[in-house]
């Protein structure tokens, strides 16, 4: 929150294009936005965190500034409760970007919250609670678990073929790697069975920094995309395969926009990347996975990228993978692809303001009970947490299990997915599935301790 | 000449209208050269500069080259089609106060052309002016009908839907109220000259009708053209201009 003497801070003091700053006037408060919020549908008392109302407060601000009044007899000082309470209604928004899909106007929300943001981290304003970690973490220790960066593969099984350098990189990102390994076990097992050749990055792989750009805290961004981007080169990579939607999204926008450079190769999802091994026929089943599965659309992967990657990128290769597998019964949830609600976990909130995280998680799952399925399967290690963390808080005790997709393809090929033993195995917390000959079930293990984690997961 | 009342003469009305229009294009100027405060990229300084504004809208929207740039005007900005997919009824409320709005001041300014030919007799065609001003009569009464259409689904929405109302601010109220307010005045003009469409001479009363007509002017010059730049009116210029830099938005 902010210091004294900030009043004298300007209000915007650079990270806001001129078109952006337009968007604010072409709003047509149509109110649409609010329809579909999905924080404003867990803080219904709370209109002013809509894009509608902070846009308007956004307008007033500036125009307090820069408006007509303002130019005649001077700007008026700015009222640090009033931008402290603007601070919280803008970090109150997952970034999920579902009020950019359905704005009449065509408004850009996620890049105008996103660009709202380092502003009021120039003035003090801003980050928002836990969120004001970020930089620390990731300038100390590259990731946000305060783990060790030398003990970024110590999950891979020592069967595992993960070679030095290859064309082919699998970007396993700080979740996988440190709190669910069993996602970055499937994905090393399925590119092995499949004779894919593909390298890691290892203690070269820092955190995507994604949290950093969600929560408007850009200082040590650049360091994270040079380091990664460079990384990558040297290794003479032209494809990196993401199982983590957060790293997907910020590799794809984020990245580029810090490295001064050419960036010679292309980043695809991994379920695009296996869904063309199902359709040229590599993938062979062994059992049947009898479940009712439904997929869960990470924004980052979603709305994020939808423009940019496609529709069928975005949205359908996980859903093809998931619909081929034997046995699975699938189904899409009332809200799905780029009208998908959001889990909560993004822009900061998971860490910022977890209740809120929590409560919108809780939405995710009654929209899973309404189908009543029995496995939410999503790409996106984050959103797994936070769903997996909105079913522990909710009043009823729910069985709905989350899966990575890749898991649940792992399984159906007959793949032995056992997490080695190593550092980090007393900090697991994730939905796994275990299999006995043709019978396949998912349970649930439960975190042994705590660990470091000051801010959770962080995208 | 039925506007000129209460002591106007014709040079009055053109100074009035060409003041108001000076105003105008200061607003937009102004508004132009506030957005021209940020800057032209992403972690970018602030620049303060209106033709930088000017040349990052014009990167912006032709980033996808001129074929998307095409589709989203028309596609996006002239038939509204993100308004469409979200809500019909609001598509149809957009749609006619935009087409009534545009096509009743482009003949605004059109009869206000005849005006100036008719009173200065221009290449001697005051009489051919004066019938052209007659044969713009139905044309201006179908579009402002269109207007009041969309104006009255606007205000109704926002007294009707308990939601909407209860979200309704005076930025809200001063656009749509000022919007049907105009609209109504006009209409109200009209019928006082009498032997009007649709309605015939049920509420002629020719000696107030210039005064009427007057009072319609003004709050027209007065609402849409000189406070436009400083309200909501200004989303007119903006939104479409926001589709078009985000290429017709997600």
């Amino acid at each position: 929150m902010a210091e004294a003497g900030n009043e004298k801070k300007p209000l915007v003091s650079g990270f806001l294009m001129s078109t952006q700053l337009m968007e604010l006037d072409g709003c047509t408060r149509c109110q649409e936005c609010m329809k579909w919020c999905p924080t404003f549908d867990v803080r219904q008392d709370r209109p002013e965190i809509t894009p509608m109302y902070k846009i308007a407060k956004f307008r007033e601000l500036l125009g307090s500034q820069h408006g007509l009044r303002a130019k005649l007899f001077g700007p008026k000082p700015l009222n640090e409760d009033e931008i402290n309470r603007f601070t919280e209604d803008t970090y109150y928004c997952t970034t999920c970007g579902v009020c950019g899909t359905v704005c009449e106007s065509g408004i850009n929300t996620v890049e105008l919250w996103e660009a709202m943001r380092p502003n009021l981290v120039a003035r003090g304003n801003g980050p928002y609670g836990k969120q004001s970690f970020f930089p620390g973490l990731l300038g100390k220790d590259r990731n946000p678990f305060q783990a060790k960066q030398e003990e970024r593969l110590c999950w891979v099984p020592s069967d595992a073929t993960v070679l030095d350098s290859a064309e082919i990189a699998y970007f396993a990102g700080c979740t996988a790697a440190y709190r669910q390994q069993a996602l970055a076990v499937a994905s090393v097992r399925l590119m092995n069975a499949l004779e894919i050749p593909f390298c890691m990055l290892g203690k070269d792989e820092w955190c995507c920094a994604s949290a950093l750009v969600r929560t408007g805290q850009r200082k040590v961004m650049k360091d994270h995309a040079v380091h990664n981007v460079d990384a990558l080169k040297d290794r003479g990579v032209k494809t990196v395969l993401y199982a983590c939607a957060g790293c997907l999204r910020t590799a794809t926008v984020d990245w580029p926009r810090w490295y001064e450079g050419y960036i010679p190769y292309k980043n695809v999802p991994l379920s695009v990347y296996l869904r063309e091994k199902v359709r040229s026929g590599e993938v062979e089943w062994k059992r049947p996975l009898n479940f009712k599965v439904t997929y869960h659309d990470p924004c980052h992967n979603g709305r994020h990228l939808m423009h940019i990657n496609g529709r069928d990128w975005a949205y359908e290769a996980p859903r093809d993978i998931l619909k081929s597998i034997p046995g699975v019964q699938f189904e899409d949830m009332a809200r799905s692809r780029e009208f998908q609600r959001c889990c909560g976990a993004g822009g900061g909130v998971k860490a910022g303001i977890p209740d809120l995280a929590l409560d919108c998680a809780k939405a995710r799952m009654g929209d899973a009970q309404l189908i009543a399925a029995d496995i939410i399967s999503s790409t996106c290690p984050f959103c797994r947490r936070n769903i997996m963390d909105g079913r522990a808080a909710m009043p009823e005790k729910s069985d709905i299990k989350v899966v990575d997709v890749v898991e649940l393809m792992t399984a159906a090929m007959g793949l032995d997915i056992t997490i080695p033993q190593n550092s980090y195995s007393q900090f697991q917390e994730q939905d796994v599935i275990v299999c006995d000959e043709d019978v396949c079930k998912v349970e649930t293990i439960e975190r042994k301790a705590e660990g470091k984690d000051l801010v959770g997961e962080a995208h | 000449m039925a506007f000129y009342t209460l002591g106007l003469t014709f040079g009055i009305v053109i100074a009035l209208t060409v003041a108001t229009l000076a105003i105008w294009i200061y607003g937009l100027y102004f508004n132009f050269k506030k957005w021209g405060m940020g800057s032209t990229g992403y972690q970018d300084e602030l620049r303060n500069s209106f033709w930088l504004f000017i040349a990052t809208w014009i990167h912006q929207a032709f980033k996808d080259g001129v074929w998307v740039f095409v589709k989203t005007l028309i596609l996006d900005v002239l038939l509204l089609r993100r308004t469409l997919r979200r809500s019909p009824i609001r598509w149809v409320m957009h749609m006619t106060i935009f087409y009534g709005f545009v096509a009743l001041a482009a003949m605004s300014g059109f009869a206000l052309f005849m005006d100036i030919i008719e009173h200065f007799n221009l290449l001697g065609l005051a009489h051919e002016a004066e019938m052209v001003k007659e044969m713009m009569a139905l044309p201006f009464d179908i579009f402002g009908y269109l207007l009041l259409f969309g104006a009255t689904i606007g205000v109704a929405r926002r007294i009707f839907l308990r939601e909407v109302r209860s979200r309704t601010s005076a930025y809200d109220v001063v656009l749509l109220g000022g919007v049907f307010l105009i609209t109504i005045t006009g209409f109200y003009a009209e019928w006082m000259r009498g032997n009007a469409f649709l309605v015939g001479d049920v509420f002629s009363y020719p000696i107030y009708a210039p005064h009427f007509a007057l009072l319609h002017t003004i709050l027209a010059l007065a609402l849409f053209v000189v406070i436009l730049p400083w309200s909501k009116y200004m989303h007119i210029i903006a939104a479409p201009m926001t589709i078009l830099a985000n290429r017709g938005g997600e």
